[in-house]
């Protein structure tokens, strides 16, 4: 089991050592259950730091981030930032570390494990625990989750509030990191692709009135994509400005780029957003399940990607985030790669 | 006009109002959402908070302004095109909700009314419906000159009273449609008013939460516009666009032109939502943007909300529906915010 303080002290250690910029982990919310990204600086608050099943968010996002402004500072503090990951999250790293968005030294990799459970699905949560509200939710003997609610302890076998993503999970330890907390637990999913057979299944043109109907849905916010490490694209086709303006750019230029997609939230523009998604991450999403949880219309877009990740394996026995040094998907090339789709 | 109505009857006297376009709560998968009504049966009033406001009614995320084309003669056609005359009725609208539109209008309205909101706001009759239990846990309209049995901006106010509704006319709207109702109705009577008290004030003891001394927020953040705080507010931040567009009182919008063909020449002219989340919202076309990260863009929602709306309007531009907190996929909480907005420095 992870001890919470063992984490707390190996983070006030590499902050006191001056070689971490900041550390980026979890730490309880002031308000209701679920835990919040942390951003630590200083080794006493490294008391902060939690880690429970109510640690859902992907923190690598924030790498992104940490890439960004350090672009911008004129004398950039070049330390590495320090992030706590768990098994999915740190698929994340490996990509990222292998399209050379992030270098290995730019960041301090503190991996902690999901104990062969994994993270809380809040919703399935607040279902089992019928209008009570739960104050905290902790990791308890083997594929068991302990609620606190009202004072009163519950225990509740994980299966039955994992997250989606958890149930079809192939790393609950993390694949790479510089230190790890907790026991490898093996837990291979019966069936990692499970939740699309159910779609699979479906004829072509029910297919197609599931989606339209999810798609209708969507109001273009873009949480989907904000909240996805992979999305790290300074300029994003479907934004209205998505070419680069400089000060020389002239009028006529900016007149002539193409508008890839409307603003419009209609079923063709929405189709247009999703499959670009979709296609933009073959072989690179991780299954982290965030652009889902993220959607506050409940549209399963997780779904699109993982139809994506079956493609891969199943046409180039590719499996995305396990190893650095290979090429990704994309940048790689095999004579005997099948080109019978290609027409 | 003070009514009470039977819950049985409901549906019976939403069967009356067939001249109008219903609008109510309807659930798709795990979430509510406004939606129009074909069978006045279907309306279950017994939800919690949609996840749109009934703002996507009024202001809707897409708009057609015009057509434009090239006629046969080579000249170009412009053909305005205007909500249609369909007088509504949404029905479950929840008092934050109804006061949220009570901001919109003073943003619609003014110096220069905007004629494709009002043409659909006052098309609209809202009947509202008390929350004797807060929809969200984090509901705080308490703070915010609001509260769960508020009238503000409602034309009808019903209260559900267990197997009965009180129903309160607010406006001459509101009376018509109680008048096309009319034998569905009972005369209310001291123990009715006696269990509408009891319950609008319990309901006011179940809002947990409240932004506290929120008078003193308004000048603090005058104070704050440079301050490093808004850094560190945002480094989660990820930059979506739900808080705002969840939003019932956020109204910014984008003008855009979608062209269908551009030989020979056809397409519209569309308003859609935008929002200051977003990073090209603030885009020059000169490539310049005056606010260029998220911590100037995070500024800019609450100060919004809560100085410049009020230098303006006298209001807060919250209603506090909870919704943006609710919501934030990284637990981004308005209260919270302006909590520590309060206590800077201090
Ligand atoms: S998060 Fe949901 S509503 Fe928002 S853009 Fe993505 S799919 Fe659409
Ligand atoms: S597409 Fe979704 S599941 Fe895949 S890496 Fe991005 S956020 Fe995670
Ligand atoms: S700012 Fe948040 S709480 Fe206030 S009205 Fe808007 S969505 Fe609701």
């Amino acid at each position: 089991m992870v001890n919470l303080e063992d984490l707390k002290k190996e983070a006030k250690r590499i902050l006191e050592e001056g070689k971490i910029k900041y550390i980026i982990g979890y730490e309880r919310s002031p308000n209701g259950m679920m835990s919040m990204p942390a951003f630590i600086k200083n080794p006493e608050d490294a008391e902060r730091l939690t880690w429970d099943p109510s640690c859902v968010y992907n923190l690598t996002r924030f790498l992104v981030d940490e890439k960004r402004r350090k672009a911008k500072e004129k004398k950039p503090d070049t330390r590495p930032v320090a992030i706590v990951v768990k098994g999915c999250d740190s698929r994340a790293v490996v990509v990222l570390l292998q399209e050379k968005f992030i270098n290995r030294e730019d960041v301090y990799i503190l991996g902690v494990s999901c104990e062969g459970a994994g993270v809380v699905d809040e919703k399935k949560l607040t279902e089992k625990l019928k209008g009570k509200k739960a104050d905290k939710i902790e990791f308890s003997e083997k594929d068991h989750f302990l609620i606190t609610s009202d004072g009163e302890k519950i225990k509740i076998p994980a299966q039955e509030i994992l997250a989606e993503r958890c149930l079809e999970c192939r790393a609950n330890f993390p694949v790479i990191y510089d230190e790890v907390l907790g026991e490898k637990v093996e837990r291979r999913p019966e069936d990692p692709f499970k939740s699309i057979e159910r779609i699979e299944s479906l004829s072509k043109e029910e297919r197609w009135a599931f989606w339209k109907e999810q798609l209708d849905k969507c109001i273009r916010c873009y949480a989907c994509r904000s909240v996805c490490p992979m999305c790290y694209c300074d300029e994003c086709v479907v934004d209205t400005i998505s070419f680069a303006v400089a000060a020389d750019t002239t009028a006529e230029e900016k007149a002539q780029k193409i508008k890839w997609i409307e603003r419009s939230p209609d079923s063709s523009e929405n189709f247009v957003y999703h499959l670009v998604r979709a296609i933009h991450l073959a072989g690179r999403c991780i299954d982290c399940g965030e652009c889902e949880r993220a959607c506050p219309l409940d549209i399963p877009v997780r779904l699109l990607n993982k139809k994506l990740e079956k493609e891969a394996k199943e046409l180039f026995d590719y499996e995305v985030g396990f190893d650095p040094e290979k090429p990704s998907l994309a940048s790689s090339f095999k004579d005997d790669d099948p080109e019978d789709f290609i027409r | 006009m003070q009514k009470i109505l039977r819950k049985k009857s409901f549906p019976q006297w939403v069967k009356k109002l067939e001249s109008y376009k219903i609008y109510a709560p309807a659930k798709n998968g795990d979430v509510w959402n406004y939606e129009a009504v074909n069978h006045s049966e279907d309306i279950d009033l017994d939800y919690l908070n949609s996840v749109l406001s009934p703002k996507k009614i009024i202001f809707p995320q897409r708009e057609i302004f015009l057509e434009f084309s090239t006629s046969n003669d080579g000249n170009p056609e412009i053909n305005e095109v205007l909500p249609e005359e369909n007088p509504s009725v949404i029905f479950g609208v929840r008092p934050c909700d109804a006061k949220a539109l009570t901001l919109t209008d003073s943003v619609f309205g003014g110096d220069f009314d905007d004629l494709y909101y009002w043409r659909r706001r006052d098309q609209a009759i809202l009947v509202g419906l008390a929350c004797h239990n807060p929809p969200s846990p984090n509901c705080f309209c308490l703070s915010v000159n609001g509260s769960p049995h508020s009238k503000e901006g409602l034309d009808i106010l019903m209260t559900d009273l267990g197997d009965r509704y009180y129903v309160e006319s607010l406006t001459e709207k509101g009376n018509k449609l109680l008048n096309l109702g009319n034998k569905f109705f009972e005369e209310p009577k001291a123990k009715d008013k006696k269990d509408l008290e009891k319950i609008n004030l319990a309901s006011e003891k179940k809002i947990k939460r409240r932004i506290k001394e929120i008078k003193k927020i308004p000048p603090q953040l005058k104070e704050m516009f440079d301050s490093p705080f808004w850094d560190e507010e945002a480094m989660s931040c990820i930059r979506c666009g739900i808080c705002t567009y969840l939003c019932p009182t956020c109204h910014c919008f984008d003008i855009s032109d979608e062209v269908l063909s551009s030989s020979p020449i056809e397409g519209k002219r569309v308003r859609t939502w935008d929002t200051c989340q977003f990073p090209d919202f603030t885009m020059h076309s000169s490539g310049h943007n005056p606010r260029p990260d998220k911590a100037s863009r995070l500024r800019q929602r609450i100060l919004h909300k809560f100085q410049y709306f009020v230098e303006r309007y006298k209001n807060y531009q919250c209603t506090g529906c909870g919704r943006c907190i609710s919501k934030c996929p990284v637990g981004i909480d308005i209260i919270e915010v302006l909590d520590k907005v309060r206590d800077y420095g201090t």
